[in-house]
């Protein structure tokens, strides 16, 4: 396929009213060509992705039935597989008196570190792809440090500080620096991803000559543009944070993953009930992140020319 | 509308010297194209005044006033870039909109002013759509229109027509220069492209090395070039050997032909002269040659010549009715016909 022009649907080419072909063309995808299929080409994908999803999904099923399900595993037969499947081991945390103090803290911190990672990084990645771009490998080096070097390092450090900053770690809140360091390889990929897809030079340069100052231009461009990376990185921050446990461990902050590792010990059931319903809003979180990241092809306040002016015109303007 | 002056302009980068104290003054309404190859420092000149780059000395005024230190987002001058610069978040009526909202301008202003522009490069009907569902000549005039819409006081095109196709290259150019006659705006237009600098400037400033080789009309620029550099740059060029013969000529070849800049130099001094290919034309009793290709370029035909005397390849423009009886192979005269040739020392 050589020309789009060719392969536009009908539709298309009726509303394109210039003379050149679009850039972003509404092309219709090439046809596959090589190798004839075979009758193993066909089967083996299908095998692959069953034995994909038996992997994944086998664990979840047995986490599922051990926990929602009131018979033993060795009473496990054709006539009791549906039987006594109740949900009361998850209301059981729900009714935990430490249950919402310890979700609530979890979501204050998974908040407050998402805000202040994109408060401390969007600022720097645009100053780095714009004045530094040189130092952008030496940075993604310092970002991947906190994967490479084990958390419990970080609590080690923690714990040599302790004694001369008990007033900041006396804080919930001051897990909130530790989570942005750990959360670090996975949001300045992100960022710098979302960075890289936009030509950014031109549009700050853009929206500076048009009259904003570089408030503007971050609040009105830059973060606009960058909502699917945004997005993502935030997602991938709250995940770091809520999932999270040693050093709140360390500090004894009673978060989430922390009351479910004590609930666990004592409603064994209940607890992994409570694992599996983590699990389901992750997922749920990650399906909701797809679908806002999705992009948007028609205007929320569409362009209606003004009522007087519909008769065509020829006037400019005067130029100061 | 206002003038735009650039005042000893100076500007280096690590290593490099990109403007090596620029002087240059745009008329009131006037479009001046900003032509040389890359790094000779047109788009440093065009992003000082835009105010993304601060010279280093010198100064930059619009309508008298100095803004060298003005940060780029409170002057008031329209820009658009090579590249395509629409912002992707927005429609086509917004981001024509988006200087206006900067500029805090009431609800129904905006609307007005947007209609006009919109008018203005004929797509209203695209209003609504967001910049990837354009083509690259139309984004390219909503960026005009977006640049036009905050009424600047100065144009600044930086190579706004080198990512699209020749064919749309040709109509935006046109209409660039349609929008800019009828606005009546102060233009600045930076390009590598002659053929386009000859075809929308009042005048010419031709850059190398951080220098203005030569300032002038179009006319003049293509058929009194200043110097060598601009010859070569502009058009295609024929070069003999050749020694100054005295004043304003040139002997080349046993032929005494004038070159203008050829006073510069000393009696007898060894030159280069550069001889346009519509300066030369294919005669019986010129120097004698063997035709070694003929292409056909529309209006006129451009013959090459292998000249015997000094083995040496020449293109010689030639109409229509004499093109259609030459051959590859045929043997031919090639007369230096022209006034407009240009020497440098050798």
């Amino acid at each position: 396929m050589t020309d789009h022009h060719i392969h536009l649907p009908p539709a298309s080419t009726a509303l394109l009213d210039d003379d050149d072909n679009p850039t972003a063309p509404t092309a219709v995808a090439p046809q596959s060509v090589g190798r004839p299929s075979s009758r193993f080409s066909k089967i083996v994908p299908v095998l692959v992705l069953l034995a994909c999803g038996f992997f994944f999904l086998a664990p979840l099923l047995t986490l599922a039935r051990h926990s929602l399900q009131n018979v033993p595993a060795f009473l496990l037969g054709r006539e009791t597989l549906f039987k006594k499947w109740a949900l009361t081991p998850v209301t059981l945390a729900f009714k935990d008196p430490a249950f919402w103090p310890a979700l609530s803290l979890s979501l204050k911190l998974a908040a407050g570190t998402v805000l202040l990672t994109l408060g401390l990084l969007i600022p720097t990645a645009v100053w780095t792809h714009l004045r530094v771009p040189k130092a952008r490998s030496l940075i993604e080096f310092v970002t991947v440090l906190p994967y490479m070097i084990p958390p419990i390092a970080m609590v080690a450090g923690i714990i040599i500080v302790k004694p001369h900053a008990r007033w900041f770690l006396n804080s919930d809140l001051a897990l909130i620096p530790f989570y942005v360091v750990l959360a670090l390889p996975f949001t300045y990929r992100s960022i710098d991803a979302g960075l890289r897809a936009i030509d950014l030079r031109t549009l700050v340069d853009a929206s500076r000559s048009l009259g904003a100052g570089w408030g503007a231009t971050l609040w009105k461009v830059l973060l606009p543009n960058m909502r699917a990376a945004i997005i993502s990185a935030a997602f991938l921050t709250a995940a770091v944070v809520i999932g999270e446990f040693t050093i709140a461990d360390t500090l004894l902050k009673e978060t989430l993953p922390r009351f479910q590792a004590t609930f666990v010990g004592r409603e064994p059931q209940a607890g992994y009930a409570l694992n599996l319903l983590a699990l389901l809003v992750t997922t749920l979180l990650f399906v909701l992140l797809s679908v806002l990241t999705r992009k948007r092809d028609v205007s929320r306040r569409p362009y209606v020319p003004p009522a007087d002016l519909t008769a065509p015109s020829t006037s400019t303007g005067a130029h100061s | 509308m206002t003038t735009l002056d650039y005042i000893s302009v100076r500007k280096t980068f690590p290593n490099t010297v990109a403007l090596e104290g620029l002087d240059l003054d745009v008329q009131e309404g006037e479009l001046i194209t900003l032509l040389g190859p890359s790094g000779c420092g047109k788009t440093t000149a065009l992003r000082i005044a835009a105010g993304f780059e601060f010279a280093d000395s010198g100064a930059v005024l619009v309508g008298g006033s100095d803004i060298t230190r003005t940060p780029a987002h409170k002057r008031n001058m329209g820009m658009v870039f090579q590249s395509y610069s629409l912002f992707p978040n927005l429609t086509v009526a917004q981001n024509v909109e988006f200087g206006l909202r900067t500029r805090k301008l009431p609800s129904d202003q905006r609307k007005r002013r947007v209609h006009e522009m919109m008018e203005l490069v004929q797509l209203t009907s695209m209003a609504n759509r967001y910049a990837h569902q354009l083509s690259g000549g139309q984004q390219q005039r909503v960026a005009l229109a977006r640049a036009l819409a905050i009424q600047p006081q100065v144009l600044l095109l930086d190579e706004p027509l080198s990512a699209l196709d020749a064919k749309v290259r040709t109509t935006l150019r046109d209409e660039i220069r349609r929008i800019q006659t009828e606005v009546g705006i102060t233009t600045l237009f930076v390009t590598h492209d002659q053929e386009e600098a000859l075809a929308i400037s009042d005048r010419i400033c031709v850059m190398s090395q951080g220098r203005v080789e030569q300032l002038g009309t179009p006319t003049a620029v293509y058929r009194n070039p200043s110097t060598a550099f601009v010859a070569r740059f502009v058009g295609s060029m024929n070069e003999f050997e050749g020694q100054v013969g005295g004043g304003a000529e040139v002997a080349v070849l046993g032929r005494h032909i004038p070159v203008p800049n050829a006073r510069a130099y000393g009696n007898g001094t060894p030159v280069r002269v550069l001889v346009r290919p519509e300066d030369l034309s294919i005669a019986a009793g010129g120097m004698p040659g063997t035709v070694t290709s003929v292409t056909f370029q529309g209006a006129t035909t451009l013959v090459g010549v292998r000249l015997d005397v000094i083995d040496n390849l020449v293109s010689v423009d030639v109409g229509q009715g004499a093109a259609d009886q030459l051959t590859i192979g045929d043997r031919v005269g090639v007369e230096i016909s022209g006034i407009n040739a240009v020497c440098e020392p050798v």
